[in-house]
């Protein structure tokens, strides 16, 4: 029972692994081809000739380094910032006892997310192009936490909420105030979900393509997701080469993602108090 | 701490930017029609500008072509900087609308080139109200591409003069269980610049119409646009692929790339990307095949560039607008961007424009009473969403969803006042 | 105590609250507002009120029907969460217990959430394209098909492809939350259970699921929301078509404003979008919020 059981799992396992890697396998293969034999029929799994030509273009027309390093300048930062603020905001949304200020505050993290984003670029772009913030990569940080903050509120609350406050009432009997409570007790009892809430902020902020569109101009300031939109013109997809530049903006999402998983998984905390 | 000393530093930078090039004027230029390749293009140019004009720097501004136009309308809007905006046939009447742009009739009047500018360009600039508000930097017009090795295959070597040959001839070449077919339909985007070449052409009015239809004369109720349209869903259902429904460019391109449809309606912007997937060998591009009534209808699309009415620097935009616009300049823009230049002295100027693959365009644009120049209604308010309509109506009829009639009916009431 | 305690809450919340007002709320007032105007890229300088033109122009729509673009919003929203869900949950029981490589297994299954859903898109459109396609070569030598499936160019099959790539994307969030929220089950009430005789099933729900109900909560009301908030995929895939079979809400919000150069009726979408929400969040925040005590 226990073998099939077993049996069963590593299958199951295996299948959501190919299901999961297969269309990336597609995309590399693809970026590995060149332009001729990208549209063959019948389709060819493995390119007859393996070539780079797609990256090499990639780095040489486009300024995809400056690019990179923009995007991992606005990501790490706003993630930083999102993080550091609903660590706080989800810390006072979990332990607000009255009822009706905890709803309203809830609904407004809530409400957030019930926006199209698309309906706040035009309003968003006015607003900033009148104190001259557009084209401007702190600014776009900036707009970015707020963007992630509700989000990240409601994460925070979440995990928090699992964390009994008995703990809190302990360190503060001890002599703590409230802010180092949550530093020293809160703080490391969540660490996986706080590895979770940075890395979808992450993974949001570096893929977000139409605030960074709207709000950034100068070529010196684009960031990756812009870049590989403008594979894509009036002549259509290039195909090579937004594959090679999917792959190479996925590399980061992955390393952070990597890096998160060993948090959530080593599974620093039961989140339990140890009777 | 780090902060401080930043600002310090942008201090000053500034004080001595301002102290050493007093005199230098930096430009902003916004394109629309962004790609990878045509950027770079105009990186060069541009660094060929600035050296010849030391006390200028170009910022170029290149957003994604999907939100350019979005990017452009927003930035006029809000008197964002900007000297040299990038205006499409889409958008000029928009901007015009909005006060944004300068009146260029006291430039035109001052300069050489508009001497020799083809009339498909002096009719693009001049396109609202009759009055040069952009200078045309290409042209884009429609022929017939064809894949001559696989047509030799099937054992056709005549070329298709007529609508009708050319449904005919792909009809006779389909073959659903070898994948192959014979024309690479447009399902999405600007369908109407397709399906009109079939419609429109067979009403024998549209001669001596201004438009292709507006809301002043339109042919939809006519029988012979019923009868091209006919012609045209007889194309689809046998001779495309059921797939073509949802096709695009792209689509289009790699259809006609892999030789599963040999036939292909383009503008001469396909070259390059043709040549570099396939090769130039194994390709013709001929004019468009005609109407029963002896012509078909080019309508020329363009993209130029303006001048922001609230710019601070008016003159030395138009000055560098006037290079880049020259004849030499722009037959090298469109020489490797790849649509048509705006001069007619181009086409006997520089050889790529001689070249096999142009000839057919060349002759298009010189036979204008067979190949009649005619654009849509830029200017009306029903144009902007006239795409989105006509491409999910054709949607419709071709899965069967609506018949014929009725989408006729109703877009004879869209065009309506 | 207590007192001072709930404005000490009060006042850390201060940043969170001040930058949603500035960057997000004062936006959306603005973005609303243009739902009543005439309001379109023709002429900016004209946008008087007109009250609910917009949205009567909307909802008797001739050419895109409005009760057909709410029905794809809800079989869209409905069947995407449903299966993101499910099989999130699933892959998160099977990574519960630690194996060897797992880190590196989470990485690469999980990648999925790390693309932008427009490149998702793209990259769907061209598995489900219908001359190349991996989807089809699949099919097809499989013998399950005996020719190309047109899967984007049929309206049978558009909102099914487009639903596929949508759950592809959605798995990994899932998994993710509710495998964080899993670890943190403690080992005792498992260990109770066994010894009460529960079998795996019965510890999960009555054990497990009814522990981490406030992440399963929260993750779904946010998933749904930003389901039917981010068309990227369906904008990637097929710009709503073919024939209006794939356009939801968002989407023709989009398409009003790019294509049809009206933020008028584009923002007219957007308020039905964000009231249909809103009172969603509502009923279901109640509805489950009801049972816990210490909310």
């Amino acid at each position: 029972m226990k073998v099939i059981q077993r049996v069963i799992r590593v299958v199951l396992l295996a299948l959501f692994l190919v299901l999961s890697l297969g269309p990336l396998y597609w995309v590399i293969v693809t970026s590995l081809k060149g332009g001729q034999e990208i549209y063959t029929f019948p389709i060819r799994y493995w390119p007859s000739q393996v070539t780079f030509e797609n990256y090499q273009y990639l780095f040489r027309i486009s300024d995809f380094s400056t690019y990179f390093q923009n995007s991992l300048k606005v990501s790490l930062a706003a993630s930083a910032g999102a993080l550091l603020i609903s660590l706080f905001s989800g810390y006072a949304l979990s332990r607000i006892r009255r009822r009706k200020p905890k709803m309203v505050l809830l609904l407004v993290m809530y409400f957030t997310q019930i926006i199209p984003t698309y309906m706040l670029m035009s309003p968003l772009f006015i607003s900033l192009a009148k104190i001259g913030m557009t084209d401007s990569l702190m600014a776009i940080t900036v707009v970015y936490v707020s963007t992630m903050i509700a989000f990240s509120t409601i994460m925070a609350k979440s995990f928090f909420d699992r964390i009994p406050e008995a703990l809190e009432e302990a360190a503060l009997i001890d002599g703590c105030n409230r802010t180092q409570t949550i530093f020293k007790v809160i703080f490391p009892l969540s660490l996986p979900g706080l590895a979770a809430i940075f890395s979808f902020a992450f993974v949001n902020i570096w893929n977000e393509l139409f605030l960074a569109v709207m709000l950034l101009s100068s070529n010196h300031n684009m960031t990756v997701p812009v870049a590989l939109n403008s594979f894509i013109s009036k002549a259509g997809v290039n195909w090579g080469v937004l594959s090679a530049g999917i792959v190479v903006a996925l590399l980061p999402t992955m390393v952070v993602f990597a890096f998160a998983q060993k948090y959530i998984i080593l599974g620093l905390t039961e989140g339990g108090v140890k009777e | 701490m780090s902060k401080r000393i930043i600002v310090m530093l942008i201090a000053l930078t500034l004080l001595f930017s301002v102290g050493v090039s007093a005199n230098t004027i930096t430009l902003n230029v916004l394109e629309v029609m962004t790609s990878p390749e045509r950027t770079a293009l105009l990186w060069d140019l541009i660094a060929k500008y600035e050296e010849l004009n030391p006390h200028i720097n170009i910022n170029l501004i290149s957003p994604p072509y999907e939100q350019s136009d979005q990017k452009a309308t927003l930035m006029l809007n809000t008197n964002q900087a900007l000297d040299v905006v990038e205006i499409r046939d889409y958008t000029v009447k928009q901007f015009v609308n909005n006060k944004k742009l300068t009146d260029l009739t006291p430039y035109f009047n001052e300069w050489a080139g508009a001497d020799t500018l083809s009339p498909v360009a002096m009719a693009s600039a001049t396109i609202v109200d009759e009055t040069p508000y952009l200078v045309p930097q290409a042209i884009f017009i429609k022929a017939l591409y064809v894949r001559t090795d696989i047509l030799a295959e099937h054992g056709i070597t005549k070329m298709p003069e007529t609508m009708e040959e050319l449904v005919e001839i792909s009809a006779a070449i389909t073959d659903p269980a070898k994948n192959q077919f014979g024309f690479a339909w447009r399902g999405r985007g600007a369908t109407m610049k397709f399906s009109d070449l079939f419609a429109a052409v067979y009403v024998k009015d549209l001669a001596d119409a201004e438009y292709i239809y507006s809301e002043d004369e339109k042919f939809f109720l006519d029988p012979g646009f019923k009868e091209g349209m006919e012609l045209y869903v007889k194309l689809y259902k046998e001779g495309t692929p059921p797939d073509g429904v949802n096709w695009g460019f792209n689509e289009q391109i790699n259809g006609f790339v892999s030789g599963t449809t040999p036939f292909l309606i383009q503008d001469p912007d396909a070259i390059p990307l043709i040549d570099s997937l396939l090769g130039p060998d194994k390709y013709e591009v001929i004019p468009l095949p005609v109407g029963p009534h002896g012509f078909t209808v080019i309508d020329y699309g363009f993209t130029g560039m303006g001048i922001p009415s609230y710019s601070n620097h008016k003159e030395e935009a138009w000055d560098f607008i006037q290079w880049i616009s020259s004849v030499e300049q722009n037959g090298y823009f469109n020489e490797h961007w790849g649509p048509l230049p705006v001069h007619s002295t181009t086409f006997e100027l520089n050889e790529h424009f001689q070249g096999r693959h142009y000839e057919a365009y060349s002759y298009e644009m010189a036979n204008p009473d067979v190949f009649l120049l005619k654009t849509y209604p830029l200017a009306s308010e029903k144009w902007p969403g006239w795409g989105m309509i006509h491409e999910t109506d054709m949607q419709s009829l071709l899965l069967n969803r609506m018949d014929l009639d009725t989408m006729l009916q109703k877009w004879d009431k869209y065009w309506t006042k | 105590m207590r007192q001072r305690s709930g404005r000490y809450f009060f006042l850390i919340m201060i940043p969170a609250l001040v930058l949603l007002a500035l960057f997000i709320y004062y936006p959306i007032i603005e973005g609303t507002l243009i739902g009543f105007q005439r309001y379109t890229l023709f002429d900016m300088s004209n946008t008087p009120f007109i009250g609910f033109d917009n949205f009567r122009a909307i909802f008797s729509d001739i050419n895109f029907s409005f009760a057909q673009i709410l029905l794809n919003t809800l079989v869209w929203v409905a069947v995407s969460l449903l299966f993101q869900f499910v099989l999130g949950f699933v892959l998160a029981l099977l990574m519960q217990k630690p194996f060897r490589g797992r880190g590196i297994y989470s990485s690469l299954v999980f990648y999925p959430w790390a693309l932008s859903g427009f490149a998702i898109g793209l990259v769907w459109a061209w598995i489900f394209n219908g001359q190349f396609g991996l989807a089809n070569d699949v099919l097809l030598r499989l013998g399950l098909a005996s020719s190309p499936i047109g899967f984007l160019s049929d309206p049978r099959y558009a909102m099914i492809s487009v639903i596929i790539a949508n759950i592809w994307y959605g798995i990994p969030f899932f998994a993710i939350m509710l495998l964080a929220a899993l670890q943190s089950v403690p080992s005792q009430l498992m260990e109770a259970g066994k010894i009460d005789g529960a079998g795996p099933v019965r510890r999960l729900f009555s054990i497990t699921i009814p522990y981490i109900k406030p992440t399963i909560v929260s993750t779904l009301l946010l998933r749904t929301m930003w389901i039917m908030n981010f068309p990227d995929i369906i904008y990637a895939m097929t710009g709503g078509g073919p024939a209006n079979s794939t356009n939801i809400l968002a989407m023709q919000m989009i398409n009003k404003i790019l294509k049809f150069y009206d933020y008028g009726q584009g923002s007219a979408f957007g308020i039905v979008i964000m009231v249909l929400l809103f009172t969603y969040a509502v009923v279901f925040l109640r509805l489950t919020s009801d049972k816990e005590e210490t909310v």
